[in-house]
């Protein structure tokens, strides 16, 4: 029956290529069937099935959860106000006049405004509409523009607080927590302030290479873009008050000093508030974005309720307990495990998106692997890295089927390819670094070290501040 | 026959009703979670308050989303190679889905979680750990949650009756 669990997975991968059906009806699917074989089989006690209730209203009391639909609220806000496109033109101002201004500029709004978008979606969705006409205009082709707002909304998932992060932040932490009491260890669990610091490293590094690729894709391009009208003060000074509201959310978050569902929060209270103030949002532009966050919120909790069916099942059938004991023998140590791990999240993501695959994949593949590794935080970066590489393959991850569709023209697969792949050879370049050299994801923690310890006062509001379930 | 067509678009009707009004909890949500921070650091009261309130508001929204995500087909669903398709596979797989995934699903979770909901909603359960009263919305939103689903995927399964007809 384990095996059973693991042919449940490529029944779902199948299904899905071939009949384009929703992933969450998919998953739903191969669950009930999982669950009707192994309840016939005599193989699962049907008492078993009784967990999901209790499994499910743990989803609707997740602390870190209520960050979702906060992030694609303040995503849904984005798209309507003209801030974004603000950030852009102010961009392309300050850089070097030239064709890689408006290339590197996306680049940097990307940065800038995917973690607080919250989503890959949503990024691709606010860079195909203030980004991608004004590459056009500039002579840019529809595959590099798609392939730069493909790369460039990948961003988000590795500066904090992006929901990828933080979801994977919470499943490593369990995952860390079942392999302590697999292996008997009894080492400090990793939880996702660790992940927060550890992939600030790998990702200046990649931003500096995209940004770079950007400006050397743009070398022959010509420049044929008609002077944009200047900026006033007001453009510039409100450029600068976003901007400074934007790093102290970002920056406070990462530095623990508040949690990212109050950072998206209040994110989402400074961006009603503004837009009301300055009268840019209609009471119509409000109720379309409020629906829109449903609608998005909605498509995202689908697969984490379907991908929670799904795992319970796996468990039943035993499939975890396989896996675990097919790692524990798997020759070559440690970094053959991790090695093997990051292949295995490669080929899912040919045919899950972040989201299955953290929900999915990682709760049953990553507790054997950090029974075996020491660096439970050098293995969380390298399968963020992993995802974010993930979501940028084509033809099927998030972000190539999302910019795909969204720009127009579509852009032939095999153009897109070139002019994915310098991307996507630096993308892997870096998850390579960073495997072979497991320091980069400690810089920061070695920075930390060297800080002040904390008073036993310190330490004790900041235990009776902490809520459920979350990590500061 | 057409009685039973009436039923389904009150169905719908009264289904988009809900799911209309609930959008709008996104804006009590953000509030006091934005809230949360100044009344922990700074009023020292109330964040507790504010967190399980927000918690209830939270479990509610997303129990009516999953359903608005359906009304409005974004689910995530890779295209290429299934746009070829003729239409008719196309609904056929739809109705394959809703009779072989949606409609059991939603029913096991309504029947398995039944008595776990009923008895927290008889006693009023509060949060265990604050003891704020409330704690049985969460676990009411998740028969909501089923509720909606199922009801949807009737709706969907009589309308595709309807157009094969």
């Amino acid at each position: 029956m384990p095996q059973f669990g693991l042919a449940l997975l490529g029944v779902v991968a199948v299904i899905v290529t071939l009949t384009g059906q929703p992933i969450f009806v998919v998953l739903i699917f191969a669950s009930a069937l999982g669950a009707v074989v192994g309840v016939i089989s005599g193989s699962v006690p049907v008492a078993l099935l009784g967990a999901l209730p209790a499994r499910m209203i743990g989803l609707l009391e997740h602390d870190l959860l209520q960050a979702v639909p906060l992030f694609v609220l303040v995503g849904a806000l984005l798209d309507r106000l003209p801030l974004a496109e603000l950030l852009y033109r102010c961009g392309c101002r300050l850089g070097p006049r030239g064709a890689a201004a408006p290339r590197v500029s996306a680049v940097g709004l990307s940065a800038l405004l995917a973690p607080m978008n919250g989503s890959v979606g949503a990024s691709v969705a606010m860079l195909s509409r203030v980004v991608a006409p004004r590459l056009r205009e500039r002579g840019a082709g529809t595959a590099e523009t798609t392939a730069l707002i493909t790369v460039a909304s990948t961003l988000g998932v590795l500066v904090p607080p992006s929901i990828v992060l933080l979801l994977l932040g919470d499943a490593m932490m369990r995952a860390h927590t079942e392999a302590l009491s697999m292996s008997g260890g009894n080492a400090r669990i990793l939880n996702t302030q660790d992940l927060l610091h550890g992939v600030l490293p790998p990702a200046a590094l990649i931003l500096l290479i995209v940004g770079c690729i950007a400006a050397w894709q743009a070398r022959h391009a010509a420049d044929s873009h008609e002077p944009a009208a200047p900026l006033t003060r007001r453009d510039i000074a409100l450029a600068l008050l976003t901007v400074a509201i934007l790093v102290a959310l970002l920056g406070g978050v990462a530095l623990g000093l508040f949690y990212a569902v109050e950072a998206a929060a209040t994110g989402g209270v400074l961006l009603l508030a503004g837009a009301s103030v300055s009268g840019q949002l209609s009471a119509a532009g409000l109720k379309a974005a409020l629906h829109d966050a449903l609608d998005v919120t909605g498509s995202l909790f689908a697969l984490f309720v379907a991908a929670t069916t799904f795992t319970l099942v796996l468990r039943v059938l035993g499939t975890d307990r396989w896996v675990q004991a097919l790692f524990a023998h798997l020759p070559g140590g440690a970094g053959a495990a991790v090695a093997t791990a990051l292949v295995v999240l490669l080929l899912c993501a040919l045919v899950l998106d972040a989201f299955e695959m953290i929900f999915v994949v990682v709760p049953i593949l990553m507790p054997p692997v950090l029974a075996r590794v020491d660096d439970a935080l050098w293995v969380a970066v390298l399968s963020l890295l992993a995802l974010q590489l993930s979501v940028a393959l084509p033809p099927l991850g998030y972000a190539v089927m999302m910019s795909s569709a969204r720009i127009k023209p579509h852009p032939a697969m095999r153009a897109l390819l070139r002019a994915l792949a310098p991307y996507l050879l630096a993308l892997a370049g870096v998850l390579a670094l960073v495997l072979a050299q497991p320091w980069l994801v400690h810089v920061l923690d070695r920075a930390s070290a060297t800080a002040a310890a904390l008073s036993p006062e310190e330490v004790e509001r900041l235990m009776r501040a902490a809520p459920r379930g979350a990590q500061p | 026959m057409n009685t039973l067509l009436r039923i389904v678009d009150r169905l719908d009707r009264a289904s988009g009703r809900l799911i209309a009004a609930a959008r709008w909890l996104a804006l009590p949500l953000a509030m006091l979670l934005f809230l949360q921070w100044p009344l922990r650091d700074l009023v020292h009261a109330y964040s507790r308050q504010a967190n399980d309130l927000a918690q209830c508001l939270f479990a509610l929204y997303v129990s009516m989303s999953v359903t608005d995500a359906t009304r409005r087909g974004s689910h995530l669903a890779p295209r290429p190679l299934a746009s070829r398709w003729a239409q008719r596979w196309h609904k056929a797989l739809h109705a394959a889905g809703l009779l072989l995934a949606l409609l059991p699903w939603s029913a096991f979770v309504l029947v398995s979680s039944g008595a776990q909901v009923w008895q927290s909603l008889l006693q009023r359960e509060a949060f265990p750990e604050s003891f704020n009263p409330g704690y049985f919305v969460v676990k009411l939103s998740l028969w909501l949650l089923a509720g909606a689903v199922f009801v949807q995927a009737l709706i969907d399964l009589a309308r595709l009756c309807r157009r094969g007809e």
